[in-house]
C-alpha cells in the first residue's frame, strides 16, 4: 500500500457499520441455535411475568409503597416496565460482552481486539448482540403501556401525555443504560488487576438491585446513607427512578427535586462515561496479555 | 517561500526517513513483569493474603534489532525466552518497560489507527475468528473495520483462498474446521487488509506435516510476490529452514545471534561429527579412545569430536583402522539447538 491510499482512507473505520456487521453476525449466530434462541427467549419473559406476578400480589395488601409518594400499583408497574426496557437494553447489548471481556482478559484473547484499528472500548463493548433478551424489552413496553392505559382512564387524577415525554423518557432511558454500562464495563476491566474476578462482576447485581426501587423507599432512617451513595457516588438510583418518574408522574403536581434531579442525571451519565473511559484506558495500560 | 507549508516540510522529511529507516527498529527494548512469588502448602497460602513477596520476572532484556523491508526474519528459542512477548511489544498489546521501538515509523504501543491497518498478528494458539460463525463472516466484519475497498476485499479473497485451497470451507462454521483449515482462515483474516509488516507467532503448531508444509509453502509464495516483512517464531526447525534468511535467537530475554541458520552452527556447535565406514570385519572397538562414539551400526560408526582436532583424529584413525568411506558433517541442528537452549537454563 502507498502512502497516497493510506492517506485515503478516513482515520476511523464507520462505527455505525460496524455496529450493523455485529449485530448482524450475532443474529446469523442467535438463528443457527434457534432452540436455544426460543428456550432464552420464553425464560426470560417467565421470569418478568412471574415478577409482575409477585408485585401484584404485593399490591392486594397496600395500595401504595410508602405513604403519599404517589407509587401506586399502575405507577409502579411503568416503573417495573421502565426497569425491563433498561435491564433488556442491557442485557442485549452489553452484558455479553462485559462478561466475555473478563474472560478474554483472563485468556490473552484480548489481544486481537488491541490490534484492530478501531476503538477497542467500542470493539470490546458492542461486539455480541444478545437478540434473544430483546423479548424482554417488548415485555416492558406492553407493561407500561397497559399500565398508562389505566392510569389514563381511571375517574381520579387521571394521568396526562405531555409531548415533552417523547424526547425526555428515551434520552433518560439512553441515560441510565449509560449509566449502568459504565459501571459494568468498569467492573469488567478490574480483571486486569485481579486476574480472576467472577465476584465483581456479580457485584454489578448486586449494586443494580437497589436500582429497582422507587427512591423513596430508602428516605428514612438506615435506608439515608444508601440513598446519599447511591445516587451521588454509584448514581444507580437514577438510572431507573428518574425517567419512571417524568413518565408515570406520581405527583402531581411535580415534587421540587423532580427537575434539579432530572439535571443531575445528565451531569452523573456524562461523569459515568468518563470514569469508564478512564478506567478503560487503565486496565489497556496494564494488560499483560497471557502467554500462549 | 518556496511553496511549501510547514506540515509538507515535515512530511516529506517523515516519509524521507520511512525509506532510509529499516522498517522495524528496536532499541534496548524491556520488559518485566512483576509476579507474586507464591509460596508452597496452605500455611503459606494463607500467609500469602497480607503478606506477600514479589519478584520482577525479564521477560525481554535490552532487546536491540533492525529489520529491513522485505525481510523474512525467525525468532528461535525455548518456551519463556521472550519470543512472544517482543511480537506483543511490536504489536502495540503491551507496554515496554524502557527501550523503543518503531514499525514503519510507528511507535506499536501508542496503537495509532494508521499503524494497526499497516501490519498484522497471526498465533496459532489464540483464534480471533467468530467460532459459532462461518469464516467469511468474520472477513467481512475485517473489511469494514479495516476499510478495506469491496473490490480489493473480493480480489484478496479470492486469491487467498484459492492459494490456501480453502474456497470451499468458506461457508463452513469455524468450529467445524480442522486446526489446519482453522489456521489457514486465521492467516486469511490477517492479510485482508495486505499488511507491510506481519507477526507469525507460532503459525504451524499443533499442525500435522502436510498441513505445515502447505502453510510453509504459502507463507513463501506471499512473501516473494508481495515483499512483506514478516517476523516468524516456530519451535519447528523445518519452517525456519524452509522460509528465513535470517535467525535472531533469544534465550533468556536477550538475542544470543542473529545470522543465518547455517551460521548458528559454527557459532554455537564446537564439535563435527566424523562418519566412518569400516572395512568388512573390522571390529569399532577402541574407538572410543580417539572420540565420543555416538552410533555404532556396523560397518558404520558415528563420533563426535572437537572442530579442531578433526584432521589430527582422523590420521589417528585411518592409522589404526580400515576405513571404506569417511565423511565430516556439521552436528543436526537440532541438537545444537537444544543444546544452546539448555546452556541457556
Amino acid at each position: 500500500m502507498t502512502p497516497c491510499e493510506t492517506k485515503a482512507k478516513s482515520k476511523h473505520p464507520s462505527y455505525g457499520k460496524v455496529f450493523l456487521m455485529f449485530a448482524r453476525n450475532s443474529l446469523v449466530r442467535d438463528m443457527m441455535f434457534r432452540a436455544n434462541f426460543l428456550i432464552e427467549s420464553v425464560s426470560s419473559v417467565c421470569w418478568a411475568i412471574m415478577n409482575v406476578g409477585l408485585y401484584w400480589i404485593i399490591f392486594e395488601h397496600t395500595t401504595s409503597i410508602g405513604r403519599d409518594t404517589g407509587w401506586g400499583k399502575y405507577e409502579f408497574f411503568v416503573f417495573m416496565g421502565t426497569t425491563w426496557i433498561i435491564n433488556s437494553l442491557m442485557q442485549t447489548f452489553f452484558m455479553p460482552n462485559s462478561e466475555e471481556f473478563s474472560e478474554l482478559i483472563r485468556t490473552g484473547g484480548l489481544d486481537f481486539a488491541m490490534l484492530k484499528p478501531i476503538d477497542t472500548q467500542f470493539l470490546i463493548s458492542l461486539r455480541k448482540v444478545s437478540w434473544s433478551s430483546l423479548s424482554n424489552l417488548l415485555f416492558g413496553i406492553l407493561l407500561m403501556v397497559i399500565s398508562l392505559a389505566h392510569l389514563m382512564t381511571r375517574a381520579e387524577n387521571p394521568w396526562h401525555f405531555q409531548p415533552s415525554i417523547v424526547v425526555l423518557y428515551p434520552l433518560y432511558i439512553a441515560c441510565g443504560v449509560a449509566i449502568l454500562y459504565s459501571l459494568m464495563i468498569c467492573l469488567a476491566a478490574t480483571s486486569v488487576w485481579l486476574g480472576r474476578n467472577q465476584t465483581l462482576y456479580d457485584f454489578w447485581f448486586y449494586i443494580t438491585n437497589f436500582s429497582r426501587y422507587p427512591m423513596e423507599i430508602y428516605a428514612r432512617g438506615w435506608g439515608l446513607p444508601l440513598l446519599f451513595v447511591f445516587t451521588f457516588v454509584i448514581p444507580v438510583l437514577v438510572v431507573v427512578n428518574v425517567p419512571a418518574r417524568l413518565l408515570a408522574q406520581p405527583l402531581t403536581p411535580r415534587a421540587s427535586w423532580e427537575w434539579p434531579l432530572a439535571g443531575f442525571t445528565l451531569l452523573a451519565t456524562v461523569s459515568s462515561l468518563n470514569v469508564s473511559r478512564w478506567v478503560f484506558q487503565k486496565a489497556l495500560r496494564s494488560y499483560r496479555s497471557a502467554s500462549s | 517561500m518556496y511553496g511549501l507549508s510547514l506540515e509538507a516540510v515535515r512530511e516529506l522529511i517523515g516519509h524521507y526517513n520511512s525509506i532510509a529507516m529499516a522498517i522495524i527498529e528496536i532499541e534496548k527494548l524491556s520488559k518485566s513483569y512483576r509476579v507474586y512469588q507464591k509460596q508452597e502448602g496452605l500455611l503459606a497460602a494463607v500467609r500469602g493474603l497480607w503478606h506477600r513477596e514479589y519478584r520482577d520476572v525479564e521477560a525481554v532484556r535490552t532487546v536491540d534489532l533492525k529489520v529491513e523491508q522485505g525481510e523474512f526474519v525467525a525468532f528461535l528459542g525455548p518456551n519463556g525466552a521472550g519470543k512472544t512477548t517482543t511480537l506483543k511489544l511490536l504489536s502495540g498489546v503491551i507496554y515496554p518497560t524502557s527501550g523503543t521501538a518503531r514499525v514503519m515509523g510507528h511507535v506499536p504501543w501508542l496503537r495509532d489507527n494508521d499503524y494497526r491497518r499497516r501490519f498484522a498478528l497471526v498465533m496459532g494458539q489464540k483464534n480471533q475468528l467468530w467460532w459459532d460463525l462461518p469464516a467469511q463472516e468474520s472477513f467481512r466484519l475485517h473489511e469494514r473495520i479495516y476499510q478495506i475497498d469491496k473490490k480489493e476485499f473480493t480480489r484478496s479473497l479470492n486469491e487467498l483462498s484459492d492459494l490456501l485451497q480453502v474456497q470451499k470451507l468458506l461457508g463452513r462454521p469455524v468450529r467445524e474446521l480442522s486446526l489446519g483449515e482453522r489456521m489457514k482462515m486465521e492467516l486469511i483474516a490477517a492479510l485482508l487488509h495486505s499488511p507491510e509488516v506481519l507477526f507469525l507467532d507460532e503459525p504451524t503448531i499443533g499442525l500435522d506435516v502436510v498441513a505445515q508444509h502447505n502453510i510453509q509453502q504459502f507463507l513463501r509464495y506471499y512473501q516473494q510476490q508481495r515483499k512483506t516483512t514478516i517476523l516468524l517464531t516456530s519451535h519447528y526447525m523445518k519452517d525456519i529452514a524452509a522460509l528465513c534468511q535470517r535467525v535472531v535467537v533469544i534465550t533468556d530475554g536477550a538475542i544470543k545471534f542473529d545470522g543465518s541458520l547455517s551460521g548458528i552452527i559454527d557459532s554455537f556447535s564446537g564439535s563435527k561429527i566424523l562418519k566412518l565406514q569400516l572395512s568388512d570385519g573390522q571390529s569399532a572397538e577402541g574407538l572410543e579412545r580417539f572420540a565420543e562414539v555416538t552410533s555404532v551400526v556396523l560397518p558404520k560408526v558415528a563420533l563426535r569430536c572437537a572442530r579442531a582436532e578433526v584432521p589430527k583424529m582422523l590420521a589417528a584413525i585411518l592409522q589404526h583402522y580400515q576405513v571404506d568411506d569417511v565423511a565430516v558433517e556439521d552436528p543436526p541442528l537440532e541438537d545444537v539447538i537444544a543444546d544452546l537452549y539448555q546452556k541457556s537454563n
